[in-house]
């Protein structure tokens, strides 16, 4: 076999401890049908066009270039032997600058460890094997999963690129939390008023016509892989058409009512109802768990009302659609963790005692008081605690902060003062955190206002909250162990934000892992948040780690950019050649390699008893070649033979 | 008599001993990490031959091994710091399976020094200095590797 050897002396960088000619006499003698040839800066445009020169000249059956660290250079010079019509994967470079001149000053020391790295790679190289790139089709269509800002946001700019986007929503309304928030922080925008026109967009906008939206939707199946997944999408009856025209009258004529959901359950609703005032689309819809006739008894009592022939259907059978995407994006948010695990706080006890969001329906307009914030009594607060870090930063509970609970805090501070002038307002803190270029306005004006106080604690154990006649009793010890109580009328508790339910189904069926909390871990915490950890399949929002809106909806356009850059039109998938392959004969179906392949690239096919790699989403570390008791994987470009060859190589 | 005392009877430790060493290196961090010490071009014994892999997670314990019967002294495996696997998790396997190899290496005969698994980042090009300095001074200790299986 013909080596072709070509030793850069890098000026005198490598030259002035290795001696070129001596390992080059000592190692054609050892390979007698190669050669070698000595150049002065491989690197320079006059070295590259020599080294492509004598390819072309001298035909070799495999190539090494013994000059600086292959991490930097080892891509121009597998490109010219590609331009000089040899397989780039029969090139094998040897660093004998960064790790032998450079760092050897002794010459016959830095000759010989230079020459034993060059031999090295000639013995592995013949092993190489000519590799090739693979092209393959995808499909640059889009499932968005979660039509709140974060959904709505990637699925709007994909739609805008001219993208076919399956937006998926569990519920009958867009606009996710945020909707049903009277005001944001920490400008005091409206949630409507910020998310409605963006919430037109999706449904009547310029680029509607690429948004499919599936409401009452859940995704129960995802097969495939990045650029060729298929989901299967489950769709509720609504039993209400688009003839439907929002009168209302068919809720009006509705005998059946039950809690109603989008008030956190602190009222109740028509079984045919529209979900909330000004929700989008704006349709009403029937909830089965109180429909009469869902629940077996003969009425249409919505449908007699209804003015629009075919608006009210209700054998409405629901539907499963089939859709193949190309990528997924996962905007499924997050939930409260569960106030009634905190011992002390009275949650679910004790009247009065509301979470964050419920305290967000009781101050908006379209909620269950008509956004007049009332206690259960029918009577206006006096005296309002807000408890911030519940569940958080703490080990009992969720040891992270979420980052957004002061600054709502502050916000609530900000409402009370304005809807309740005098309400007296205790905040109590464990730590307190508003971060960013403007969020430190709202706690200013907290603590600006005359009525507000502040109190650390230490263990939100030390808070015990009990019923009292009048309201609450707040027994509290402070962080100077003093301790103290006072009496409230109403508790708005802060809790930490935690992965949603449907995480773990959507997991599962996606092969997603999740940190203990229940958030989607991404890819890298720090280059690569809105990528999951499985190809294709990128996150936005709340699912992935507590954020505000801000950041969810930066966070979903990041998602976005990834399928536009990943799946753009005319583009196709590469798959790099670096990549492990199974042996199906050798192979004996125990799935250890399943188990250790840290992109799942590698699925067990049941009719053969064989594992397989996948190689789109093989990323070539080796570890299954490693960890196969059969041997029955081989890595690309680092088999067992080449390696083992370089063993021999170095110890002869 | 031990495994380890049997393994080196009758083989005095010369002074002017050069221990081979194979070192596995990782890609991303590892390699540049040498890379880095190559670049501020500070001195180090010249006894450890590099093997570059993608990722620690690619070395076989059947390298090892084969490195040792075919005459190694030392042998080194250079991962990612946990956590910062350019993979994943390949160094916690690598890891894995170094901790397991341990224990038969030593019904081999061979010293558990002779194997060595640690973190080079590749920012830090002082510490791969010190950790191949090191691994070459506790090998000299050692002297030469001899195992019965060779004679065979």
């Amino acid at each position: 076999m013909k080596i072709g050897l070509y030793v850069c002396t890098c000026g005198t960088n490598i030259t002035a401890t290795v001696d070129a000619g001596k390992v080059i006499d000592e190692l054609t003698a050892q390979f007698p049908e190669s050669y070698a040839a000595q150049v002065e800066f491989i690197c320079a445009a006059e070295g590259k066009e020599f080294l492509k020169d004598h390819l072309i000249a001298n035909r070799p059956d495999r190539v090494v270039v013994a000059a600086c660290s292959p991490r930097e250079y080892e891509s121009t010079f597998m490109q010219i032997l590609a331009e000089a019509g040899i397989n780039p994967y029969y090139l094998q470079m040897v660093n004998i600058r960064e790790q032998v001149a450079w760092v050897t000053p002794d010459p016959a020391q830095a000759t010989r460890k230079a020459t034993t790295a060059i031999r090295a790679a000639m013995m592995r190289v013949r092993y190489q094997e000519p590799l090739e790139k693979i092209e393959q089709e995808a499909n640059g269509d889009v499932l968005v999963i979660g039509a709140g800002p974060a959904g709505l946001q990637s699925a709007l700019f994909l739609a805008e690129a001219g993208r076919k986007v399956v937006l998926v929503e569990k519920t009958p309304v867009i606009g996710g939390m945020p909707v049903l928030y009277e005001e944001l922080f920490p400008t005091m925008e409206c949630g409507p008023c910020l998310l409605e026109p963006f919430e037109a967009q999706v449904l009547h906008g310029d680029s509607a016509h690429n948004i499919e939206l599936l409401l009452l939707s859940e995704v129960t199946g995802v097969t495939g892989y990045y650029g060729n997944f298929t989901a299967t999408i489950k769709q509720a009856p609504r039993f209400v058409g688009t003839t439907c025209i929002g009168c209302g009258m068919c809720v009006e004529a509705c005998p059946a009512s039950a809690a109603n959901e989008f008030n956190c359950g602190m009222d109740e609703k028509k079984a045919i109802a529209m979900p909330f005032l000004g929700a989008l689309p704006n349709l009403p819809y029937i909830d089965p768990g109180s429909c009469l006739r869902s629940l077996g008894q003969d009425c249409q009592l919505c449908l007699d009302a209804c003015p629009m022939p075919g608006a009210v259907d209700l054998e409405d059978p629901g539907r499963i659609v089939e859709r193949k995407v190309g990528a997924i994006i996962l905007a499924i948010g997050s939930k409260l963790y569960d106030c009634s695990k905190v011992n002390g706080l009275g949650y679910g006890e004790i009247p009065g005692v509301y979470t964050s969001l419920e305290f967000e329906r009781l101050a908006s307009s379209n909620g269950p008081t008509a956004g007049e914030i009332k206690i259960p009594g029918g009577s206006s607060p006096a005296s309002v605690a807000i408890v911030h870090c519940v569940g958080s930063l703490d080990p009992q509970h969720q040891q992270y902060c979420s980052g957004i609970c002061c600054e709502y805090a502050f916000k609530f501070n900000r409402v009370l003062e304005h809807k309740l002038p005098g309400t007296k307002i205790h905040h109590f803190y464990k730590e307190m955190v508003t971060a960013g270029k403007s969020d430190f306005v709202m706690y200013e004006h907290a603590r600006k206002n005359p009525d507000a106080g502040f109190i650390r604690y230490r263990e939100i154990e030390e808070i015990q909250i009990s019923a009292s006649a009048s309201g609450q009793k707040i027994a509290y010890r402070r962080e100077d162990n003093t301790v103290d109580s006072i009496a409230t009328d109403m508790v708005i508790l802060c809790p930490a934000m935690v992965g949603s339910g449907d995480a773990a189904k959507l997991g599962d069926m996606m092969d997603l892992t999740r940190g203990e909390a229940g958030f989607f871990d991404e890819l890298n915490g720090r280059l690569h948040t809105a990528q999951s950890k499985v190809k294709g399949i990128y996150l936005a929002g709340t699912c992935q780690a507590p954020m505000d809106i801000a950041q969810a909806t930066s966070q979903a356009m990041a998602a976005a950019g990834y399928v536009l850059s990943g799946l753009a039109a005319g583009k196709k998938l590469v798959i790099e050649p670096i990549s492990a392959f199974v042996d199906e004969e050798r192979c004996s179906g125990c799935r250890i390699c399943g188990g250790v392949c840290p992109y799942k690239a590698i699925t067990f096919k049941d009719d053969t008893h064989t594992s397989s790699v996948n190689a789109l989403l093989c990323h070539g570390c080796g570890t299954c070649v490693a960890a196969c008791p059969a041997g029955a994987i081989q890595g690309n470009h680092f088999t067992n033979k080449q390696i083992l060859a370089e063993i021999e190589a170095i110890l002869q | 008599m031990t495994a380890q005392a049997m393994t080196n009877v009758g083989t005095p430790v010369s002074e002017s001993f050069e221990p081979k060493i194979v070192g596995f290196l990782c890609n991303w961090c590892s390699y540049a990490g040498a890379d880095k010490a190559g670049s501020s071009q500070t001195p180090y014994p010249p006894n450890v031959a590099v093997i570059r892999v993608m990722c620690s997670g690619r070395v076989d314990p059947q390298f090892i091994l084969d490195a040792f019967h075919k005459g190694a002294d030392g042998v080194m495996i250079l991962a990612c710091h946990p956590g910062d696997c350019h993979y994943k998790e390949g160094n916690q396997r690598a890891v894995q399976r170094y901790r397991i190899l341990l224990g038969l290496l030593e019904q081999f005969g061979i010293e558990k020094e002779r194997c060595k698994f640690d973190y080079v980042s590749a920012g830090e090009g002082e510490k791969f200095v010190r950790v191949i300095t090191e691994m070459v001074d506790t090998v000299k200790g050692l002297g030469p590797l001899t195992l019965p299986v060779r004679a065979y």
